[in-house]
């Protein structure tokens, strides 16, 4: 997917997405990081078709995204948000369902097809066990899974999301991440998340877009891209790197 | 699953029984015997009468009551608000004007009324959304919106009245003196609403979802919604030509229906339909028997009940 000039204001005025140019490499995680308010998941609703951009366009395979017809769309992408609703009265296996929506007309019947999409998508977040059970009886971190599998049912290329680890403890962050990167290895999906935790974005990700005030300052390795340096200038806060056998490269801020 | 059959069963038993009980009594009684030989002899003088007074309003009711009450889980479902009832949002009221204000002004257009009932339906409906879409259709504020345009239509309404034009069953909802001719109109109208509604369920379903992940399966979310008002309005506005405004069912029957055969629209949209033709036959029956000579009308007995179980409803909230 490219992103080339884009603009997006929520009200107007404000630049949130101010000229905006980048590429998301194909079969990689890319995460972007940045400070709150950045424009971070901004982006990511341009690329999801959440923002129209005023100026400039986001492709997918040369074409514009809002070329695409909905079904077309969501057979190519798939997004997960950070809080959802849950539904009353609903069993995991009919919401991972909706997940085959892309694929299904009024006249076709749940096919072979949908049933095999939906096992590999619960089979892949751990939830075959839970299949029968209602949304309402599961743990933070399973109703989070719950969403990611009804994303993997519609077989997408690219998936999207969104502050996955924002609202679980770090056993269930760890559990997501490690999925993230299951996914990405084993069946070559392009991934990109927003994340906070920048050890968890050093750690998890191939490709890293750092944003400031709508802008990104820096993109490309993790290892590349941040820095003391660049710490100090998007966040303001002074940090101390180290490498680690173990942990890889790591960051702990020091003081603001 | 045995609770939703049963649940069928039990509603569909008393929607008959009520049916049979509403049709025999009265200032003509017959027994339930002399009903049944009866039912085909057209020279019975009594049987006759029957058909010709009591049969129609008994088919109003269902209709109206069927028509309402799904009318009232399309609406919930696109609003997302298990508040929202064509009543007490304006959608009543509004076709009830358009409705009055043919009648009175261009009675040559008569004939059109129930296109015109559906149009202001329609406005009304376009109002609130228009005018809650900007707080993400936040529960609390459509239902006060709703509860503004339902007052400006009422109010127009009545000033048409004091301005002198006929009121004769158009704005309280009045059951009594219908005709085969509201009968082909409301069984009409109503069953291709009920028939849309009835396909439309997996929309709904899908509408439980929030708007973001409705979409981002490919769902196309305004376009579904504009369909299902559309089915929803077609529904109010063709039982409020024929039957006037009752509020309150869209709320009490798809809570009570929710309850007995859960949320999936599927089962619900059908189980709604018969639960509120059940209870807006049972309240016309009783209001007019009960007192009588004196009548009591559907939509008032609906609103004494409704008040206590709205008031119920916000305080489990």
């Amino acid at each position: 997917m490219e992103i080339k000039q884009v603009v997006v204001s929520h009200d107007g005025t404000t630049r949130h997405l101010n000229a905006v140019s980048t590429a998301i490499p194909k079969g990689k995680v890319t995460t972007i990081i940045g400070p709150n308010g950045c424009g971070k998941s901004t982006l990511l609703s341009v690329m999801s078709r959440n923002n129209k951009p005023l100026e400039g366009h986001a492709t997918l395979e040369n074409r514009d995204l809002l070329e695409y017809k909905p079904k077309e769309f969501a057979k190519k992408l798939a997004i997960v948000y950070q809080q959802n609703d849950i539904p009353a009265d609903l069993t995991v296996e009919k919401l991972v369902m909706y997940g085959r929506m892309p694929h299904t007309s009024l006249f076709k019947k749940r096919a072979e097809e949908d049933e095999e999409a939906v096992t590999w998508a619960l089979t892949c977040t751990n939830l075959l066990e839970k299949r029968h059970n209602d949304l309402s009886a599961l743990s933070g971190g399973e109703r989070q899974r719950v969403w990611i599998a009804m994303a993997l049912a519609q077989k997408s290329e690219i998936l999207c999301l969104d502050e996955p680890t924002t609202y679980l403890d770090i056993y269930y962050q760890l559990e997501l991440l490690e999925l993230v990167k299951q996914l990405n290895e084993q069946y070559g999906l392009t991934i990109v998340m927003v994340l906070h935790d920048i050890n968890q974005a050093i750690r998890y990700s191939d490709h890293i877009i750092l944003m400031k005030a709508g802008k990104i300052i820096a993109e490309g390795e993790p290892r590349d891209v941040i820095t003391k340096e660049v710490i100090k200038e998007v966040y303001g806060v002074n940090s101390v790197f180290h490498e680690d056998e173990q942990l890889g490269l790591y960051m702990m801020p020091l003081s603001i | 699953m045995t609770k939703k059959i049963f649940s069928f069963i039990a509603v569909t038993v008393l929607l008959v029984l009520t049916s049979i009980y509403a049709a025999t009594t009265g200032s003509i009684q017959m027994s339930f015997t002399d009903f049944i030989t009866n039912f085909f002899n057209s020279d019975n003088a009594d049987m006759a009468a029957i058909k010709d007074l009591r049969f129609p309003r008994i088919i109003v009711a269902i209709f109206a009551g069927a028509a309402l009450s799904v009318a009232g889980v399309l609406l919930q479902a696109i609003l997302r608000n298990p508040l929202a009832d064509a009543g007490f949002i304006g959608i009543s009221a509004g076709a009830a004007f358009t409705k009055l204000f043919i009648v009175s002004f261009v009675p040559t257009l008569f004939f059109f009324t129930p296109l015109a009932a559906f149009i202001g339906g329609a406005l009304a409906c376009f109002f609130v959304f228009l005018l809650s879409w900007k707080s993400g259709l936040n529960p609390l504020k459509l239902i006060l919106v709703g509860i503004a345009i339902n007052a400006m239509f009422s109010g127009l309404t009545e000033a048409m009245i004091s301005f002198g034009a006929s009121a004769t069953g158009s704005i309280t909802s009045n059951l009594s003196l219908k005709t085969w001719d509201d009968v082909s109109l409301i069984v009409t109208y109503g069953s291709i609403g009920l028939l849309l509604a009835f396909i439309l369920y997996a929309s709904c379903n899908v509408l439980v979802l929030s708007d973001k992940t409705a979409k981002s399966v490919g769902f196309n979310v305004t376009g579904a919604r504009i369909f299902i008002a559309t089915v929803a309005v077609l529904l109010a506005a063709s039982s409020v030509v024929v039957a006037g405004v009752i509020s309150f069912v869209g709320i009490l029957v798809p809570h009570i229906a929710r309850r007995l055969v859960g949320y999936d629209h599927k089962v619900l949209i059908p189980f709604t339909a018969l639960l509120g033709a059940f209870i807006i036959l049972l309240a016309d029956t009783l209001g007019r028997t009960l007192f009588s000579p004196m009548e009591v009308p559907a939509s008032t007995i609906m609103a004494i009940i409704g008040g206590p179980f709205l008031i119920f409803l916000l305080r489990k909230e």
